[in-house]
């Protein structure tokens, strides 16, 4: 079976799971059982063909198996924040249609994504001004005591979410030429190589950037995030262990430092350390109240959930408003939604496939031709695995719960958006790398 | 109630959905590996992505390092250079001359820097290529390069 045929079939369960999803909605909801779903699971269906007409016709040979990983974790998502609230899904289904019109205009203009290597400086520069930007006053907006989003008049977006591709790219390239200079090594201790001093130069330039993030936007989590992808790329680039230990070391020693000074950092920690501390689960800002009922709601899920639209997410009061029992269950508790309804199996299945797609990501790494093809979608395919580490991970419990949002799965335009841009340079450089040459 | 056994029959469809699909996605991953492992066998310690092959950092002080002629203007192809302590190449007044039209007068160096052959171009105005790429700083060389410029082209063995 060719590529693309194989990728055509794939689209069909993610059409079948809209439209599965959407029928036990409904029954919860309205307690009948409605054709329409059937036309919710078509519309779904015909949008992926139509994505999937353009790679037939702009990337023959790219990765067969990514694209249908992203419509299904988009179909569970979609189903999922229908199951909260319609009007929010349409909305997201909205952004889905832009989403997937900027991943056709990325394929179709950026077939030689090499040009890109030319502008590393200007996207390292747009890179870090995005990430600044929500510190602007007057557009910058304060979301949880941690500076994520940004609002321009109607629209609010998280530039964060672009600029994590921004300085992938710029790493990629700039590892390209420097990676050989990294490994000639320097003094040797016992059995331990020690880097040159002057070597530590980009890594220390990267730690003072994360720890910046750290200070100047609150977020520990996009913090970890990019300081991981920097990490991954850095051992893919040079291939040895010690760079990243060291990076580790710097990174948990900074962090340390800055938890006990940054306030909003601290409170995050702590209710992280201990969540059921009566204080800490009653406090109004900056308590534990959400990773607690984060736990709760995924306790309660069992082996194979409670059910599509079971979950209850508010208290019964009988007024518009009433307190939330879930909080922020379409963006950041979304993973502990899914684990209330579809269980320990269902949530088993989402990492499964983002971890398939990180499989994907480093496969076209391997088979990429060229360094800098290797270092991109290699760091491309790290900076999606740790996103969804960072806030799975925060859900239960793992590690401190931090506001990034779950790729494809969660609410938010610029999420999607930007995690489809990474879809369409995957791909594209997947499809030079397997081309037959 | 009535539609509820309805209801938990679609939740268990879509997980069996999920999770075909799941499997069906793992299948190809497996496959990968098995190959991997094969090529293991045959091949020893290939590196995750094959990106550095033999960087040989602080390895012995001075092996040879040849430069054999794949196609060269006024060169034999097969001939071969000891580039062990280093040469230029260029079309001036250097250790290895080319006759090509696109190579400047001094136009790249190759140099012993401790344990590695490192070239470097030398401000060339066409450029030197290294495995199809056009060189940026100096790069180390390892056994297999092809080293272009112009119409030349070189492998270095190691």
């Amino acid at each position: 079976m060719s590529p693309r045929n194989r990728e055509l079939l794939a689209l069909i369960p993610a059409g079948l799971l809209v439209t599965a999803g959407f029928a036990a909605v409904f029954i919860q909801q309205d307690e009948l059982l409605s054709n329409v779903s059937l036309t919710y699971g078509a519309i779904f269906l015909a949008l992926c063909f139509g994505a999937h007409v353009i790679v037939r016709m702009t990337l023959p040979h790219a990765d067969p198996y990514l694209f249908p990983i992203v419509a299904v974790l988009a179909s569970v998502g979609l189903v999922m924040i229908y199951r909260i609230d319609d009007e929010l899904a349409r909305e997201q289904a909205q952004w889905y249609v832009v989403g997937l019109v900027v991943f056709a205009a990325t394929i179709v203009w950026l077939r030689d994504y090499t040009v890109l290597e030319r502008y590393r400086y200007t996207i390292a520069l747009a890179g870090i001004a995005l990430l600044v930007l929500p510190r602007v006053p007057g557009i910058g907006a304060q979301v949880n005591g941690a500076y994520l989003g940004v609002n321009l008049g109607p629209v609010s977006f998280q530039p964060a979410e672009l600029a994590k591709i921004a300085i992938v790219i710029f790493l990629a390239s700039y590892l390209r030429d420097t990676r050989q200079v990294l490994v000639q090594g320097g003094r040797r201790l016992g059995r331990v190589q020690l880097p040159r001093l002057k070597d530590l130069g980009p890594l220390l330039v990267v730690w003072g950037a994360a720890m910046l993030l750290l200070v100047f936007i609150r977020d520990l989590g996009s913090s970890l995030m990019f300081f991981g992808a920097f990490l991954a790329l850095l051992y893919v680039a040079t291939s040895q262990l010690r760079w990243v230990v060291i990076g580790l070391g710097m990174f948990f020693t900074g962090a340390w430092f800055f938890t006990a000074t940054v306030g909003h950092v601290q409170g995050r920690i702590d209710a992280w350390r201990d969540p059921f501390d009566p204080q800490l689960y009653e406090a109004k800002v900056s308590g534990s109240y959400q990773i607690a009922q984060s736990l709760f709601a995924q306790a309660d899920g069992g082996l194979f959930g409670t059910g599509f639209g079971q979950a209850q997410l508010t208290l019964p009061c009988g007024a518009e408003n009433c307190p939330r029992i879930l909080p922020a269950a379409d963006t950041d508790l979304i993973y502990a939604l899914i684990t209330n309804e579809l269980g320990l199996f269902g949530a088993a299945a989402v990492i499964g496939l983002y971890l398939m797609f990180a499989q994907r990501g480093f496969k076209i790494a391997m088979l990429a031709g060229d360094a800098f093809s290797k270092l991109l979608a290699a760091g491309l395919a790290a900076v999606f695995a740790l996103q969804v580490f960072v806030i799975v991970g925060g859900v239960t419990k793992l590690i401190p719960l931090t506001g990034v949002t779950m790729p494809f799965v969660s609410y938010g335009g610029s999420s999607i958006v930007a995690n489809f841009v990474l879809l369409a340079l995957l791909l594209t450089v997947s499809n030079r790398a397997r081309a037959p040459r | 109630m009535a539609l509820e056994p309805v209801s938990v029959a679609l939740k268990f469809g879509f997980l069996a959905v999920l999770f075909l699909f799941l499997l069906w996605v793992a299948r190809s991953a497996l496959k990968d590996l098995r190959r991997q492992t094969d090529g293991r066998a045959a091949t020893p310690m290939p590196e995750a992505t094959g990106l550095h092959a033999a960087t040989g950092f602080g390895g012995d002080g001075d092996r040879h390092a040849l430069l054999v002629v794949d196609r060269a203007p006024g060169h034999e192809p097969g001939s071969r250079y000891d580039v062990s302590s280093g040469a230029t190449l260029g079309r001036g007044d250097v250790e290895i001359v080319l006759e090509d039209a696109f190579a400047s007068s001094q136009h790249a160096r190759i140099e012993r820097q401790g344990g590695a052959v490192v070239l470097e171009d030398l401000g060339s105005t066409n450029g030197t290529y290294l495995n199809d790429e056009l060189l940026r700083g100096p790069q180390p060389l390892h056994a297999g390069d092809r080293i272009r410029i112009g119409d030349s082209q070189f492998e270095f063995q190691g």
